[in-house]
Protein backbone atom coordinates (compact mmCIF):
# COMPACT_ATOMS: atom_id res chain seq x y z
CA UNK A 1 0.00 0.00 0.00
CA UNK A 2 2.45 2.18 0.81
CA UNK A 3 6.57 2.25 0.54
CA UNK A 4 9.13 4.16 1.51
CA UNK A 5 12.76 3.53 -0.35
CA UNK A 6 15.84 5.22 1.20
CA UNK A 7 13.97 8.36 1.58
CA UNK A 8 15.64 11.81 2.52
CA UNK A 9 13.82 15.44 2.82
CA UNK A 10 15.81 17.89 3.08
CA UNK A 11 13.98 21.71 2.98
CA UNK A 12 15.24 24.48 0.80
CA UNK A 13 16.14 26.52 4.00
CA UNK A 14 18.80 23.49 4.54
CA UNK A 15 16.62 21.59 7.50
CA UNK A 16 16.64 17.86 7.41
CA UNK A 17 13.64 16.36 8.08
CA UNK A 18 14.24 12.99 7.12
CA UNK A 19 17.60 10.75 6.48
CA UNK A 20 17.35 7.50 4.68
CA UNK A 21 13.70 5.97 5.70
CA UNK A 22 12.85 2.78 4.69
CA UNK A 23 9.33 1.79 5.43
CA UNK A 24 6.55 -0.86 3.97
CA UNK A 25 3.07 -0.31 5.31
CA UNK A 26 0.53 -3.35 3.92
CA UNK A 27 -3.71 -2.51 3.51
CA UNK A 28 -5.60 -2.85 6.24
CA UNK A 29 -2.67 -1.85 8.79
CA UNK A 30 -3.51 0.56 11.90
CA UNK A 31 0.03 1.99 12.21
CA UNK A 32 0.97 5.03 14.96
CA UNK A 33 4.12 7.45 13.88
CA UNK A 34 5.21 8.71 17.09
CA UNK A 35 8.43 10.79 17.81
CA UNK A 36 8.98 14.37 19.73
CA UNK A 37 7.94 17.66 17.73
CA UNK A 38 9.97 18.13 14.91
CA UNK A 39 11.38 14.66 14.76
CA UNK A 40 9.81 14.46 10.79
CA UNK A 41 6.22 13.10 11.23
CA UNK A 42 4.15 15.28 9.45
CA UNK A 43 6.69 15.85 6.68
CA UNK A 44 6.33 12.04 6.64
CA UNK A 45 2.80 12.18 5.93
CA UNK A 46 3.10 14.97 3.59
CA UNK A 47 5.41 12.91 1.46
CA UNK A 48 2.44 10.85 1.32
CA UNK A 49 -0.16 12.86 0.01
CA UNK A 50 2.48 15.10 -2.19
CA UNK A 51 2.54 17.98 -0.37
CA UNK A 52 6.08 17.87 -0.19
CA UNK A 53 8.33 15.79 -2.50
CA UNK A 54 11.35 13.36 -1.55
CA UNK A 55 14.83 15.14 -1.80
CA UNK A 56 16.22 12.08 -2.21
CA UNK A 57 14.65 8.38 -2.07
CA UNK A 58 11.13 6.82 -3.73
CA UNK A 59 7.73 7.23 -2.28
CA UNK A 60 5.39 4.69 -3.03
CA UNK A 61 1.37 4.66 -2.43
CA UNK A 62 -0.25 2.26 -4.43
CA UNK A 63 2.45 1.49 -6.14
CA UNK A 64 2.74 4.56 -7.78
CA UNK A 65 5.80 7.00 -7.83
CA UNK A 66 4.47 9.48 -5.77
CA UNK A 67 7.45 11.98 -6.37
CA UNK A 68 7.28 11.38 -10.59
CA UNK A 69 3.65 12.41 -10.68
CA UNK A 70 2.48 14.84 -13.41
CA UNK A 71 1.13 18.22 -11.93
CA UNK A 72 -1.70 17.14 -13.40
CA UNK A 73 -2.31 13.50 -11.66
CA UNK A 74 -1.91 15.12 -8.38
CA UNK A 75 -5.67 15.65 -7.37
CA UNK A 76 -6.32 12.20 -8.77
CA UNK A 77 -3.97 11.47 -6.32
CA UNK A 78 -5.07 13.53 -3.31
CA UNK A 79 -8.91 11.67 -4.00
CA UNK A 80 -8.05 8.11 -3.54
CA UNK A 81 -6.45 9.56 -0.10
CA UNK A 82 -8.25 10.97 2.94
CA UNK A 83 -6.05 13.54 5.14
CA UNK A 84 -6.50 15.02 8.72
CA UNK A 85 -4.80 17.67 10.45
CA UNK A 86 -4.47 18.76 14.13
CA UNK A 87 -6.49 22.44 13.23
CA UNK A 88 -9.87 20.21 11.54
CA UNK A 89 -9.23 22.24 8.38
CA UNK A 90 -13.01 23.21 8.00
CA UNK A 91 -14.79 26.20 6.15
CA UNK A 92 -16.06 28.14 9.07
CA UNK A 93 -18.92 29.73 7.48
CA UNK A 94 -20.10 26.29 5.84
CA UNK A 95 -22.36 23.73 7.99
CA UNK A 96 -20.84 20.14 8.55
CA UNK A 97 -22.72 18.71 5.76
CA UNK A 98 -22.08 21.69 2.92
CA UNK A 99 -17.91 21.06 4.44
CA UNK A 100 -18.15 17.12 3.54
CA UNK A 101 -20.12 18.13 0.37
CA UNK A 102 -17.74 20.41 -0.76
CA UNK A 103 -15.19 17.77 -0.91
CA UNK A 104 -17.47 16.27 -3.32
CA UNK A 105 -18.68 19.26 -5.50
CA UNK A 106 -15.19 20.51 -6.11
CA UNK A 107 -14.16 17.29 -7.21
CA UNK A 108 -16.37 17.01 -9.76
CA UNK A 109 -19.60 14.59 -8.44
CA UNK A 110 -23.29 14.89 -9.92
CA UNK A 111 -25.11 17.20 -7.99
CA UNK A 112 -27.59 15.35 -7.10
CA UNK A 113 -25.07 12.46 -5.48
CA UNK A 114 -23.63 15.70 -2.85
CA UNK A 115 -26.25 15.08 -0.37
CA UNK A 116 -26.83 11.63 -0.13
CA UNK A 117 -22.81 11.15 0.16
CA UNK A 118 -22.15 13.95 2.34
CA UNK A 119 -24.85 12.47 4.69
CA UNK A 120 -23.94 8.99 4.66
CA UNK A 121 -19.78 10.28 5.57
CA UNK A 122 -21.25 12.46 8.54
CA UNK A 123 -23.37 8.78 9.67
CA UNK A 124 -20.37 6.91 9.44
CA UNK A 125 -18.66 9.51 12.49
CA UNK A 126 -21.67 9.55 14.12
CA UNK A 127 -22.49 13.40 13.43
CA UNK A 128 -25.73 13.11 10.70
CA UNK A 129 -27.91 14.69 13.12
CA UNK A 130 -25.75 17.45 13.45
CA UNK A 131 -25.61 18.50 9.82
CA UNK A 132 -26.68 22.00 10.07
CA UNK A 133 -24.31 22.99 12.45
CA UNK A 134 -21.79 25.69 11.67
CA UNK A 135 -18.11 24.63 13.34
CA UNK A 136 -18.37 27.33 15.89
CA UNK A 137 -21.23 25.24 16.73
CA UNK A 138 -19.30 22.36 17.42
CA UNK A 139 -16.73 21.11 19.78
CA UNK A 140 -13.65 20.26 19.08
CA UNK A 141 -14.37 16.22 19.12
CA UNK A 142 -16.77 16.86 16.58
CA UNK A 143 -15.59 19.34 14.17
CA UNK A 144 -12.60 16.46 14.30
CA UNK A 145 -15.48 13.52 13.01
CA UNK A 146 -16.36 16.26 10.46
CA UNK A 147 -12.71 16.37 8.91
CA UNK A 148 -12.98 12.86 8.90
CA UNK A 149 -16.08 12.86 7.26
CA UNK A 150 -15.07 14.42 4.61
CA UNK A 151 -11.56 12.84 3.96
CA UNK A 152 -13.96 9.30 3.98
CA UNK A 153 -16.14 10.94 1.73
CA UNK A 154 -14.50 9.19 -1.35
CA UNK A 155 -13.87 5.88 0.15
CA UNK A 156 -10.27 5.96 0.07
CA UNK A 157 -8.40 3.22 0.56
CA UNK A 158 -5.96 4.78 2.85
CA UNK A 159 -6.13 7.45 5.68
CA UNK A 160 -3.75 10.03 7.14
CA UNK A 161 -4.58 11.85 9.71
CA UNK A 162 -1.67 14.03 11.47
CA UNK A 163 -1.84 14.62 15.06
CA UNK A 164 -5.72 14.48 14.97
CA UNK A 165 -6.40 14.56 18.81
CA UNK A 166 -3.25 17.15 19.46
CA UNK A 167 -6.11 19.85 19.94
CA UNK A 168 -8.85 17.52 21.52
CA UNK A 169 -9.25 17.01 25.28
CA UNK A 170 -8.77 13.91 26.64
CA UNK A 171 -12.25 12.34 26.33
CA UNK A 172 -12.70 13.36 22.69
CA UNK A 173 -9.38 12.37 21.32
CA UNK A 174 -10.42 9.07 22.97
CA UNK A 175 -13.65 8.94 20.67
CA UNK A 176 -11.60 10.21 17.65
CA UNK A 177 -8.89 7.37 18.19
CA UNK A 178 -11.66 5.04 18.06
CA UNK A 179 -13.63 6.05 15.15
CA UNK A 180 -10.14 6.09 13.29
CA UNK A 181 -9.76 2.06 14.69
CA UNK A 182 -13.53 1.30 13.50
CA UNK A 183 -12.43 2.73 10.36
CA UNK A 184 -9.32 0.39 10.01
CA UNK A 185 -11.37 -2.64 10.95
CA UNK A 186 -13.59 -2.04 8.23
CA UNK A 187 -10.70 -2.45 5.78
CA UNK A 188 -9.11 1.38 5.35
CA UNK A 189 -5.36 1.82 5.98
CA UNK A 190 -4.68 4.07 8.80
CA UNK A 191 -1.44 6.03 9.26
CA UNK A 192 -1.36 8.30 12.61
CA UNK A 193 1.38 10.79 13.95
CA UNK A 194 0.79 11.49 17.67
CA UNK A 195 1.93 12.43 21.14
CA UNK A 196 -0.76 10.73 22.63
CA UNK A 197 1.24 8.22 24.93
CA UNK A 198 -1.77 6.76 26.35
CA UNK A 199 -4.01 5.81 23.42
CA UNK A 200 -0.81 4.47 21.45
CA UNK A 201 -0.39 2.14 24.70
CA UNK A 202 -3.77 1.02 25.39
CA UNK A 203 -4.62 0.24 21.16
CA UNK A 204 -1.34 -1.76 21.04
CA UNK A 205 -1.08 -0.92 17.27
CA UNK A 206 1.97 -1.24 15.20
CA UNK A 207 4.55 1.78 16.06
CA UNK A 208 6.79 3.85 14.28
CA UNK A 209 9.00 5.86 16.34
CA UNK A 210 10.90 8.70 14.61
CA UNK A 211 14.20 10.39 16.28
CA UNK A 212 16.05 13.04 14.26
CA UNK A 213 14.35 12.10 10.83
CA UNK A 214 15.84 8.38 11.36
CA UNK A 215 13.43 5.52 12.31
CA UNK A 216 14.67 4.52 15.53
CA UNK A 217 11.98 1.71 16.23
CA UNK A 218 9.17 -0.11 14.05
CA UNK A 219 7.30 -2.75 16.59
CA UNK A 220 4.34 -4.50 15.99
CA UNK A 221 2.01 -4.19 18.73
CA UNK A 222 3.87 -1.47 20.16
CA UNK A 223 4.18 0.93 23.02
CA UNK A 224 4.59 4.25 22.63
CA UNK A 225 7.96 4.32 24.68
CA UNK A 226 10.36 1.37 25.03
CA UNK A 227 9.74 0.53 28.64
CA UNK A 228 13.08 1.26 29.95
CA UNK B 1 -18.20 14.15 -13.80
CA UNK B 2 -20.40 16.84 -13.15
CA UNK B 3 -22.07 18.46 -16.43
CA UNK B 4 -19.81 21.03 -18.50
CA UNK B 5 -22.65 23.99 -17.98
CA UNK B 6 -23.42 23.01 -14.78
CA UNK B 7 -19.98 23.41 -13.90
CA UNK B 8 -19.42 26.66 -15.91
CA UNK B 9 -22.60 28.35 -14.30
CA UNK B 10 -20.91 27.46 -10.69
CA UNK B 11 -17.90 29.06 -11.84
CA UNK B 12 -19.44 32.04 -12.85
CA UNK B 13 -21.61 32.28 -9.96
CA UNK B 14 -18.83 32.10 -7.91
CA UNK B 15 -16.84 34.75 -10.17
CA UNK B 16 -19.85 36.80 -9.72
CA UNK B 17 -20.07 36.71 -5.99
CA UNK B 18 -16.90 37.10 -5.43
CA UNK B 19 -16.60 40.43 -7.69
CA UNK B 20 -19.47 41.83 -5.74
CA UNK B 21 -17.75 40.82 -2.30
CA UNK B 22 -14.78 42.54 -2.76
CA UNK B 23 -16.38 45.88 -3.37
CA UNK B 24 -13.68 48.71 -2.81
CA UNK B 25 -10.89 46.61 -4.08
CA UNK B 26 -12.40 45.25 -7.15
CA UNK B 27 -13.88 49.21 -7.83
CA UNK B 28 -10.07 50.54 -7.71
CA UNK B 29 -9.19 47.63 -9.92
CA UNK B 30 -11.71 47.75 -12.53
CA UNK B 31 -11.01 51.99 -12.36
CA UNK B 32 -7.23 51.29 -12.96
CA UNK B 33 -7.56 49.04 -15.90
CA UNK B 34 -9.93 51.57 -16.81
CA UNK B 35 -7.46 54.35 -17.02
CA UNK B 36 -4.91 51.77 -18.84
CA UNK B 37 -7.30 51.11 -21.19
CA UNK B 38 -8.52 54.68 -21.60
CA UNK B 39 -4.80 55.48 -22.38
CA UNK B 40 -3.89 52.79 -24.22
CA UNK B 41 -7.49 53.69 -26.50
CA UNK B 42 -6.48 57.34 -27.14
CA UNK B 43 -3.17 56.26 -28.45
CA UNK B 44 -5.20 53.92 -30.77
CA UNK B 45 -7.14 56.91 -31.99
CA UNK B 46 -4.55 58.68 -32.18
CA UNK B 47 -2.92 56.39 -34.46
CA UNK B 48 -6.01 55.74 -36.34
CA UNK B 49 -6.73 58.95 -37.13
CA UNK B 50 -2.96 60.24 -38.13
CA UNK B 51 -2.88 56.94 -40.40
CA UNK B 52 -6.22 58.15 -41.81
CA UNK B 53 -4.88 61.37 -42.46
CA UNK B 54 -1.23 60.27 -43.91
CA UNK B 55 -3.59 58.34 -46.46
CA UNK B 56 -5.36 61.45 -46.92
CA UNK B 57 -2.55 63.74 -47.24
CA UNK B 58 -0.82 60.74 -49.39
CA UNK B 59 -3.82 60.66 -51.75
CA UNK B 60 -4.19 64.55 -51.81
CA UNK B 61 0.36 64.93 -52.42
CA UNK B 62 0.53 66.64 -55.70
CA UNK B 63 3.60 67.39 -57.98
CA UNK B 64 3.76 70.54 -60.54
CA UNK B 65 5.72 70.33 -63.22
CA UNK B 66 6.15 73.41 -65.37
CA UNK B 67 6.90 73.49 -69.01
CA UNK B 68 8.87 75.87 -70.54
CA UNK B 69 7.02 78.50 -72.84
CA UNK B 70 6.27 77.26 -76.70
CA UNK B 71 5.80 74.01 -76.42
CA UNK B 72 3.67 72.57 -79.54
CA UNK B 73 0.83 70.25 -78.48
CA UNK B 74 2.55 67.17 -80.09
CA UNK B 75 5.48 67.85 -77.79
CA UNK B 76 3.15 68.49 -74.98
CA UNK B 77 1.50 65.21 -75.46
CA UNK B 78 4.72 63.21 -75.91
CA UNK B 79 5.72 64.31 -72.37
CA UNK B 80 2.43 63.45 -70.56
CA UNK B 81 2.93 59.86 -71.61
CA UNK B 82 6.16 59.60 -70.57
CA UNK B 83 5.50 61.15 -67.12
CA UNK B 84 2.34 59.03 -66.76
CA UNK B 85 4.67 56.30 -67.24
CA UNK B 86 7.46 57.20 -64.28
CA UNK B 87 6.89 54.44 -61.49
CA UNK B 88 4.52 55.86 -58.43
CA UNK B 89 2.54 58.65 -60.16
CA UNK B 90 -0.88 57.31 -60.17
CA UNK B 91 -2.38 60.49 -62.61
CA UNK B 92 -1.38 63.08 -64.68
CA UNK B 93 -3.58 65.69 -65.75
CA UNK B 94 -1.96 68.81 -67.86
CA UNK B 95 -3.18 72.33 -66.75
CA UNK B 96 -2.71 75.33 -69.14
CA UNK B 97 -1.72 78.41 -68.75
CA UNK B 98 -5.55 80.07 -69.22
CA UNK B 99 -6.86 77.42 -66.31
CA UNK B 100 -4.10 77.86 -64.40
CA UNK B 101 -4.74 81.93 -64.26
CA UNK B 102 -8.78 80.69 -63.93
CA UNK B 103 -8.00 78.72 -60.72
CA UNK B 104 -5.59 81.80 -59.46
CA UNK B 105 -8.78 83.59 -60.05
CA UNK B 106 -11.20 81.58 -57.96
CA UNK B 107 -8.50 81.36 -55.37
CA UNK B 108 -7.65 85.07 -55.14
CA UNK B 109 -11.07 86.30 -56.16
CA UNK B 110 -11.54 88.96 -58.65
CA UNK B 111 -9.94 92.30 -57.55
CA UNK B 112 -8.28 95.18 -59.82
CA UNK B 113 -4.68 93.79 -59.69
CA UNK B 114 -6.10 90.66 -60.94
CA UNK B 115 -7.74 92.17 -64.11
CA UNK B 116 -4.38 93.51 -64.84
CA UNK B 117 -2.92 90.35 -64.67
CA UNK B 118 -5.21 88.41 -66.50
CA UNK B 119 -4.31 90.65 -69.98
CA UNK B 120 -0.58 89.35 -69.65
CA UNK B 121 -0.87 85.99 -67.76
CA UNK B 122 2.54 85.07 -66.97
CA UNK B 123 1.63 81.44 -65.88
CA UNK B 124 3.22 78.49 -67.38
CA UNK B 125 1.69 75.52 -69.13
CA UNK B 126 2.12 73.02 -66.30
CA UNK B 127 1.04 69.37 -65.51
CA UNK B 128 -0.60 68.37 -61.69
CA UNK B 129 1.00 65.05 -61.14
CA UNK B 130 -0.43 62.60 -58.49
CA UNK B 131 1.83 60.22 -56.67
CA UNK B 132 0.57 56.83 -55.46
CA UNK B 133 2.22 57.06 -52.11
CA UNK B 134 3.67 60.26 -50.40
CA UNK B 135 7.09 58.18 -49.60
CA UNK B 136 7.87 58.04 -53.42
CA UNK B 137 7.11 62.00 -53.77
CA UNK B 138 11.01 62.76 -53.99
CA UNK B 139 11.60 60.28 -56.27
CA UNK B 140 8.88 61.12 -58.94
CA UNK B 141 9.81 64.49 -58.51
CA UNK B 142 13.64 63.95 -59.47
CA UNK B 143 12.36 61.72 -62.68
CA UNK B 144 9.90 64.29 -63.58
CA UNK B 145 12.84 66.85 -63.50
CA UNK B 146 14.53 65.08 -66.92
CA UNK B 147 11.79 65.34 -68.85
CA UNK B 148 11.63 67.16 -72.36
CA UNK B 149 10.09 70.47 -71.75
CA UNK B 150 10.16 70.16 -67.44
CA UNK B 151 11.55 73.35 -66.35
CA UNK B 152 10.40 73.37 -63.16
CA UNK B 153 8.93 71.07 -60.42
CA UNK B 154 7.66 72.10 -57.36
CA UNK B 155 6.11 70.13 -54.05
CA UNK B 156 5.15 70.47 -50.29
CA UNK B 157 8.38 68.11 -50.15
CA UNK B 158 8.63 68.99 -45.90
CA UNK B 159 4.97 68.58 -45.29
CA UNK B 160 5.30 65.20 -46.95
CA UNK B 161 8.55 63.93 -45.58
CA UNK B 162 7.25 65.37 -41.61
CA UNK B 163 3.94 63.59 -42.21
CA UNK B 164 5.97 60.36 -42.50
CA UNK B 165 8.35 60.49 -40.09
CA UNK B 166 5.42 61.96 -37.49
CA UNK B 167 3.57 58.78 -38.44
CA UNK B 168 6.21 56.58 -37.33
CA UNK B 169 6.97 58.06 -34.44
CA UNK B 170 3.56 58.13 -33.55
CA UNK B 171 2.90 54.74 -34.05
CA UNK B 172 5.79 53.68 -32.29
CA UNK B 173 5.01 55.58 -28.94
CA UNK B 174 1.20 54.42 -29.27
CA UNK B 175 3.12 50.83 -29.11
CA UNK B 176 5.63 51.35 -26.67
CA UNK B 177 2.90 53.03 -24.30
CA UNK B 178 0.17 50.43 -24.85
CA UNK B 179 2.71 47.89 -23.56
CA UNK B 180 3.74 49.59 -20.81
CA UNK B 181 0.19 50.47 -19.57
CA UNK B 182 -1.09 47.09 -20.49
CA UNK B 183 2.19 45.56 -17.90
CA UNK B 184 0.62 47.99 -15.35
CA UNK B 185 -2.81 46.73 -15.82
CA UNK B 186 -1.56 43.48 -15.14
CA UNK B 187 0.02 44.20 -11.94
CA UNK B 188 -3.18 46.08 -10.22
CA UNK B 189 -5.44 43.28 -11.47
CA UNK B 190 -3.18 40.76 -9.71
CA UNK B 191 -2.84 42.50 -6.70
CA UNK B 192 -6.82 43.35 -6.56
CA UNK B 193 -7.34 39.64 -7.13
CA UNK B 194 -4.49 38.35 -4.92
CA UNK B 195 -6.54 40.00 -1.72
CA UNK B 196 -9.45 38.12 -3.27
CA UNK B 197 -6.96 34.79 -3.25
CA UNK B 198 -5.80 35.56 0.16
CA UNK B 199 -9.46 35.62 1.32
CA UNK B 200 -10.33 32.19 -0.08
CA UNK B 201 -7.04 30.04 0.93
CA UNK B 202 -8.25 28.00 3.02
CA UNK B 203 -10.81 27.14 0.49
CA UNK B 204 -8.26 26.90 -2.19
CA UNK B 205 -6.23 24.79 0.35
CA UNK B 206 -8.77 22.34 0.86
CA UNK B 207 -9.46 22.35 -2.16
CA UNK B 208 -6.15 20.66 -3.28
CA UNK B 209 -6.14 18.53 -0.68
CA UNK B 210 -9.62 16.80 -1.47
CA UNK B 211 -8.34 16.53 -4.94
CA UNK B 212 -9.87 19.62 -6.93
CA UNK B 213 -8.08 20.46 -10.36
CA UNK B 214 -6.02 23.08 -11.01
CA UNK B 215 -8.50 24.49 -13.42
CA UNK B 216 -11.12 24.24 -11.39
CA UNK B 217 -9.44 26.49 -8.42
CA UNK B 218 -8.72 29.01 -11.19
CA UNK B 219 -11.90 29.29 -13.56
CA UNK B 220 -13.36 31.67 -10.37
CA UNK B 221 -10.67 33.63 -10.25
CA UNK B 222 -9.88 33.98 -14.18
CA UNK B 223 -13.93 34.81 -14.41
CA UNK B 224 -13.76 37.20 -11.72
CA UNK B 225 -10.26 39.01 -13.88
CA UNK B 226 -12.24 38.51 -16.63
CA UNK B 227 -15.14 40.32 -15.60
CA UNK B 228 -13.47 43.16 -14.17
CA UNK B 229 -11.52 43.78 -17.68
CA UNK B 230 -15.11 43.39 -19.35
CA UNK B 231 -16.60 46.51 -17.22
CA UNK B 232 -13.19 48.46 -17.78
CA UNK B 233 -13.31 48.45 -21.25
CA UNK B 234 -16.58 48.64 -21.51
CA UNK B 235 -16.36 51.63 -19.28
CA UNK B 236 -13.37 52.95 -20.51
CA UNK B 237 -15.39 52.49 -24.65
CA UNK B 238 -17.98 54.52 -23.48
CA UNK B 239 -15.98 57.19 -21.87
CA UNK B 240 -13.49 57.30 -24.66
CA UNK B 241 -16.03 57.50 -27.82
CA UNK B 242 -18.09 60.00 -25.95
CA UNK B 243 -14.95 62.32 -25.46
CA UNK B 244 -14.07 61.68 -29.10
CA UNK B 245 -17.23 62.39 -30.77
CA UNK B 246 -17.01 65.50 -28.71
CA UNK B 247 -13.99 66.90 -30.12
CA UNK B 248 -14.71 65.37 -33.87
CA UNK B 249 -17.63 67.75 -33.60
CA UNK B 250 -15.52 70.58 -32.18
CA UNK B 251 -12.49 70.15 -34.70
CA UNK B 252 -15.02 69.69 -37.86
CA UNK B 253 -16.43 73.11 -37.18
CA UNK B 254 -12.83 74.66 -36.31
CA UNK B 255 -10.19 73.08 -38.61
CA UNK B 256 -12.49 71.97 -41.01
CA UNK B 257 -9.89 70.68 -43.67
CA UNK B 258 -8.29 68.09 -41.19
CA UNK B 259 -9.83 65.12 -41.88
CA UNK B 260 -10.72 62.75 -38.64
CA UNK B 261 -12.00 58.95 -38.70
CA UNK B 262 -15.83 59.42 -37.81
CA UNK B 263 -16.70 58.52 -34.16
CA UNK B 264 -18.96 55.54 -35.69
CA UNK B 265 -16.35 54.35 -37.79
CA UNK B 266 -14.00 54.62 -34.93
CA UNK B 267 -16.68 52.33 -32.31
CA UNK B 268 -16.68 49.34 -33.28
CA UNK B 269 -12.57 48.62 -33.77
CA UNK B 270 -12.18 50.26 -30.71
CA UNK B 271 -14.35 48.84 -28.15
CA UNK B 272 -13.69 44.84 -29.92
CA UNK B 273 -9.64 46.32 -29.51
CA UNK B 274 -10.75 47.06 -25.83
CA UNK B 275 -12.80 44.75 -24.96
CA UNK B 276 -10.21 42.46 -26.05
CA UNK B 277 -7.61 43.81 -23.76
CA UNK B 278 -9.50 43.86 -21.00
CA UNK B 279 -10.52 40.27 -20.45
CA UNK B 280 -7.12 39.15 -21.51
CA UNK B 281 -5.49 41.24 -19.06
CA UNK B 282 -7.93 40.15 -16.66
CA UNK B 283 -7.04 36.76 -17.28
CA UNK B 284 -3.52 37.35 -17.31
CA UNK B 285 -3.75 39.38 -14.10
CA UNK B 286 -5.89 36.38 -12.03
CA UNK B 287 -3.87 33.45 -13.76
CA UNK B 288 -1.03 35.34 -11.88
CA UNK B 289 -2.55 35.98 -8.70
CA UNK B 290 -3.86 32.26 -8.41
CA UNK B 291 -0.46 30.44 -9.32
CA UNK B 292 1.36 31.67 -6.02
CA UNK B 293 -1.01 29.95 -4.08
CA UNK B 294 -1.10 26.69 -6.03
CA UNK B 295 1.29 24.57 -4.46
CA UNK B 296 0.99 21.77 -7.20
Amino acid sequence: MVQLQRVSKIYPSGLTALTDISLRIDRGEFVFVVGPTGSGKSTLLKLLYRAELPTHGRVLVYGRDVGRLRAGTVAGLRRTLGVVFQDFKLLPQRTALENVAFALRVTGTPTSELIPRALQALDRVGLAHRREAVPAELSGGEQQRVSIARALVHDPPLLLADEPTGNLDPDSSWGIMQLLSRINLRGTTVIVTTHNKAIVDVLRQRVVQLADGRVARDQRQGLYAVPV
Amino acid sequence: MLSRSSAFRQFLREGEASFRRNGLMTVAAVTTVTVALLTVGFAIAGGLNLSHLAATLNTQVEIVAFLRDGMRPAEVTRTQTAIAEITGVAAVHFVSRAEALARLERRLGASPAFADLAKHNPLPDSFDVRVRDARLTGAVAGALQGQPGVEDVTYAAQVVDRLVAVTRVMRLMALLLTVALSAVAVIVVTNTLRLTVIARWREIEIMELVGATRWFIRWPFLIEGMLQGLVAAVAAGTVLLLLYALAAARLRTGLPFLPMVPAIDLAAPLLIAMIGCGVALGAAGSFVAVRRFLST
